[in-house]
């Protein structure tokens, strides 16, 4: 998947239409970022990638690009 | 003291059948049974777990199915061989279920269907099932669908899963006016937070300050298999025979609040 394909996912999830979600914005720092969003996006990686992101991996996240990592470069380009 | 002697929680000679018997609740059910004289058809989809329960549970008439009981179509061959090698069918437990957290965002209505095909269908399939008069002792049957605490209250991300577990609440009291006659009693169990495999798949997946918040909701702490399947027993057995409808409620204090 390309980055901006998975950026513009995110940004569905968190319902933001109003300004831009780039690789090294701090996604711990937006107010959509909350508890629910996160197991969306848990389910988003499961889904998407087949990646299951335990626990601690989504805790440690913190930029859009942490969570790529996370999930797996490979699965990106 | 009249009414004869005060029954107390045995299942000699009865046949129950135990679904989601590969671990958890179910499987405790199986356990507790096996060791109360019942002759147990045990039910989970995993062959070599269903075995692990049968080697748990005390010795017996017992039998495994490795079978997913959304398989529709193969439940009347399993339950017909269940009454034929263990006898007709005098308790049922639906422990069978999926839990999933996932925001309403990311419900599909897939999910939805997978969630109830699993704690809700399969359970009143087998229900109708049992129930048949081929299958069903004169002396009728008790039949127990494992609920939970959230098909009573809510919780963000539950959607699915209090949806089903709220709609065996709603079910079963129709079931119970339905098969009253058959002298069938059909009850729910709304257990709070088991310790289970289930449960612990759910936690591998919330941070830690999550499990601390749902450990703290419940005042007596988490629960323990034996909890529900004891009171599943007390329910199959003479001893809740003018129990039905109801849906008992088993939650170390979660909805006491």
């Amino acid at each position: 998947m390309r980055s901006e394909e998975f950026i513009d996912l995110l940004k569905e999830i968190m319902e933001i239409e109003d300004r831009d979600i780039r690789l090294e914005t701090n996604l711990k720092e937006m107010s959509e970022y909350d508890s629910l969003v996160v197991l969306e996006i848990v389910a988003l990686a499961d889904e998407n990638f087949g990646k299951h992101l335990a626990a601690k991996q989504i805790t440690a996240v913190t930029t859009v690009k942490s969570l790529m990592e996370a999930i797996g470069m490979e699965h990106f380009e | 003291m009249t009414g004869g002697r005060v029954p107390i929680v045995d299942l000699a000679d009865k046949s129950i059948l135990v679904t989601g018997a590969s671990s958890g609740i179910g499987r405790q059910c199986a356990i507790v049974f096996s060791k109360v004289g019942a002759r147990v058809a045990i039910v989970g989809r995993n062959q070599s777990r269903i075995e692990e329960t049968l080697a748990m549970m005390d010795k017996g008439t017992h039998q495994a199915f490795a079978l997913d009981v959304t398989d529709y179509g193969s439940l009347e061959g399993m339950v017909s061989k269940a009454v034929e090698n263990g006898g007709k069918l005098g308790g049922l437990v639906h422990a069978a279920g999926i839990e999933v957290t996932l925001p309403l965002g990311a419900m599909k209505p897939k999910t939805f269907e997978n969630i109830f095909a699993v704690n809700v269908i399969a359970g009143f399939e087998l229900a109708r099932l049992a129930s048949k008069k081929k299958y069903l002792p004169d002396d009728g049957a008790g039949f127990v669908f494992i609920s939970s605490v959230m098909g009573t209250v809510g919780q963000p991300g539950k959607i699915g899963y209090s949806s089903s577990k709220g709609a065996l609440l709603a079910g079963v009291r129709s079931l119970a006016l339905e098969l009253a006659p058959k002298k069938v009693r059909a009850n729910c169990i709304s257990p709070g937070l088991v310790e289970t495999p289930m449960t612990d798949q759910m936690f591998a997946n919330l941070p830690e300050t999550s499990r601390q918040e749902i450990v703290a909701m419940h005042p007596l702490g988490l629960g323990h298999t034996t909890d529900v399947a004891s009171m599943s027993a007390f329910l199959i057995s003479a001893a809740g025979k003018w129990i039905t409808g109801s849906n008992i409620v088993i939650d170390g204090g979660y909805s006491a609040r």
